[in-house]
């Protein structure tokens, strides 16, 4: 009875380590190749802050609209499973006291699609002609027809506003879809053994012209504090 | 008279088939074809008659637009009334609101969408042949990539694979928002016919 218990648990623990592992990003070979990187307790860590560009260009959800993006890489030690947990990182504005947890994929997707069904379209559309002209016409002072003609040139522009959540991304379908990119790229969290990737999602509305970032991890009561480099 | 009873008729002709066109739903014209490829039914219920199935038009309020512009006629100047480069017709510049240019649209205006997400897949013609490489949306075999540059996908997560005899596998995880384009570059490179085909067909 006793064994069997000891296997059921084996088997649970196999399933929470193999459902981490297939989670987030792929892991660089060390913490080392990350710009920045640290050690804490013998868990090394690695992080990047992603461009906008590349937030573009990884995600289909427009995370530029909400939030910056980190990729966080975890190396714990062999035989020693680390606890990562969302609520241990937070992201601070160097020279500030502002700071903000990562968000979990549910609350930055909500936000995604409420910003989506509000927004609108502006479209500028400038337009140019040139062309001639040539008929009658009546002068007004002496009523007699008259010919003329002459080239024409035209200049304009029109300016269009589409209704609200005509970029797309607003329903509630698409809610879930963000929801599920975010939670698939994110970092995995609970035990892990392994060396495990993925991106945490701050939400900061506006991303600071010149602002630098640290990221803050805490471990066992201890803190690493990670400057970013984008 | 006759000329401007005419030309009354043909200002209210454009301007009701203007009025028209702005406010189409885009989604009527090509829901039958994509149906096909997202694999649901067309949207026209089958017990109505067939007369009731004449499509109708749909006047919604399309985007507010405003335009502003500059003429100048360099010919001799008679009076603020001239004459259409189009049709030839009297019409005050300053007061027509249509002008004499074609009113813009924003773009994608008249794209198909209808609540769904388009993905683009290109292939690079130099090394696969896109008649020759098979597109399959969650496993299922949806047309080959010459046919499937532009797929519209209900809003979701699929699995995308496209595959070509001797050339390795291209395989992505997609994710498919209503209004959003995605753009998928898929490469195939080639490898050993001994080693992996992995056509389904």
């Amino acid at each position: 009875m006793m064994k069997r218990k000891w296997l059921v648990a084996g088997l649970a623990w196999v399933a929470v380590i193999a459902f981490a592992a297939s989670k987030g990003t792929v892991a660089r070979s060390t913490a080392l190749k990350y710009p920045a990187h640290a050690e804490l307790d013998g868990v090394a860590m690695g992080a990047v802050l992603l461009t906008s560009q590349e937030a573009r260009s990884n995600f289909i959800s427009d995370l530029n609209h909400c939030c910056l993006v980190v990729e966080v890489a975890m190396y714990p030690q062999q035989g020693q499973p680390v606890e990562v947990s969302l609520n241990d990182f937070s992201l601070r504005t160097i020279g500030t006291d502002h700071a903000v947890k990562a968000g979990s994929a549910t609350l930055i997707s909500g936000t995604l699609q409420k910003k989506a069904a509000a927004s609108r379209d502006v479209v500028v559309s400038p337009s140019v002609g040139v062309g001639y002209e040539s008929g009658a016409v009546y002068d007004p002072i002496t009523g007699q027809p008259r010919r003329g003609g002459g080239v024409y040139t035209q200049t304009g522009v029109g300016i269009g506003i589409g209704s609200p959540g005509g970029q797309g991304g607003g329903t509630d379908a698409d809610r879930k879809v963000m929801e599920t990119e975010l939670d698939e790229k994110g970092l995995p969290e609970g035990a892990v053994a392994t060396p495990v990737a993925g991106y945490l999602y701050f939400p900061l509305a506006k991303r600071a012209k010149n602002a630098r970032y640290e990221l803050e991890y805490g471990l066992n009561g201890s803190k690493v504090v990670l400057r970013l480099a984008e | 008279m006759r000329k401007a009873a005419i030309s009354f008729g043909l200002a209210l002709a454009l301007g009701v088939l203007q009025n028209y066109g702005f406010g189409q739903t885009p989604a009527q014209n090509s829901d039958t074809a994509a149906s096909a490829v997202s694999g649901n039914p067309p949207n026209t219920p089958p017990d109505k008659p067939a007369q009731d199935q004449v499509r109708k038009w749909h006047v919604k309020l399309g985007p507010v637009l405003v335009g502003a512009g500059y003429s100048r006629f360099s010919g001799p100047f008679y009076y603020p009334y001239g004459f259409s480069q189009i049709d030839g017709f009297y019409r005050a510049w300053f007061w027509d609101p249509y002008w004499d240019y074609a009113v813009p649209y924003p773009s994608g205006y008249f794209a198909y969408n209808d609540g769904r997400g388009e993905v683009k897949i290109s292939l690079d013609p130099r090394s696969v042949d896109p008649k020759l490489a098979e597109v399959y949306v969650d496993n299922a075999f949806a047309g080959t990539a010459d046919h499937l540059k532009n797929i519209w996908l209900e809003p979701g997560v699929y699995e995308l694979s496209v595959l070509s005899k001797n050339r390795t596998a291209y395989r992505r995880r997609i994710y498919v928002l209503s209004g959003r384009s995605l753009k998928i570059p898929a490469t195939l490179d080639s490898v050993n016919p001994e080693k992996a085909t992995e056509s389904k067909r």
